[in-house]
């Protein structure tokens, strides 16, 4: 079992945590290109989603924007 | 007359401030006229595009203005309800190369896009590239009704996001003046709060 902290709230995996943070967003099915995204503090640019790294206990803010204006 | 109304610490407060509006549709175009209602010292405004007759369901701009563009529209505006602001316009489109640049003066950058892409975009390049900026962005404001699900969170020392996270134009929802004015009043009035009390 392992867990992402995730908007504040433990979201928790069988096996472990996916191991990219493009690879969650695709696992919650959110368009990356509409995702700001912070990882234990540190804002992750877009292009770089591929190659952050998860692990077990990591904390991630996912701030998701709608289309509108 | 504006001292007499707000005080002389809280004027010169707003008098000093300079804002960033990056989008003039109808939360830009909504915030920056609250602002200049209020006596503002600067608005540095950008928006590549042009009035539209589907834009005057909810943005501020008049018949007469369609095919002008928007930085001179809302200029021309804005001057008509308060001569004594200052506007720095920019008819550009924001990329993550000049927007450091448009909006250097600025300690607070009002987010006004319509696409989800790029006010993702804005974000992610004012929170990675300006330090000590502090970005006011929406996401959900369409349909009609449910005024209190919109709502003014603090996110992180340099993110506020406003709106109710959900209702998109992707999901359907069309964008009406009276809901978007919501959004722009909450994004105004965070700026206002950020600008007196720091």
């Amino acid at each position: 079992m392992a867990i992402l902290k995730i908007n504040g709230e433990d979201k928790i995996f069988e096996n472990s945590v996916p191991s990219t943070l493009k690879n969650l967003l695709e696992s919650l099915k959110v368009d990356e290109a509409t995702v700001v995204a912070e990882v234990n503090g540190q804002i992750i640019p877009r292009g770089n989603f591929q190659n952050t790294i998860l692990r077990d206990g990591h904390k991630i803010e996912l701030i998701r924007f709608v289309g509108g204006g | 007359m504006l001292i007499e109304r707000h005080g002389e610490s809280v004027h010169k407060k707003l008098k000093s401030a300079t804002v960033g509006i990056a989008g003039l549709g109808g939360l830009g175009s909504n915030v920056a006229i609250s602002l200049a209602r209020i006596g503002i010292g600067k608005l540095i405004i950008a928006d590549f595009d042009v009035v539209e007759p589907s834009n005057l369901n909810r943005q501020q701009y008049f018949v007469e203005q369609i095919g002008i563009g928007k930085v001179t529209a809302l200029s021309d505006n804005l001057m008509r309800i308060n001569p004594y602001i200052k506007i720095d316009g920019h008819p550009v489109r924001l990329t993550p190369d000049n927007i450091p640049t448009i909006f250097k003066d600025c300690r607070i950058v009002a987010e006004c896009f319509d696409k989800a892409q790029q006010k993702q975009m804005l974000v992610e390049t004012v929170l990675n590239t300006m330090n000590d900026v502090i970005i006011i962005a929406v996401s959900g404001l369409g349909g009609y009704g449910k005024s209190n699900e919109i709502q003014t969170r603090r996110i992180s020392d340099r993110l506020i996001l406003i709106g109710d996270s959900s209702s998109g134009i992707e999901a359907g929802f069309s964008l009406m003046a009276p809901r978007v004015a919501i959004a722009a009043g909450h994004q105004a009035n965070a700026i206002v709060e950020l600008i007196i009390e720091g």
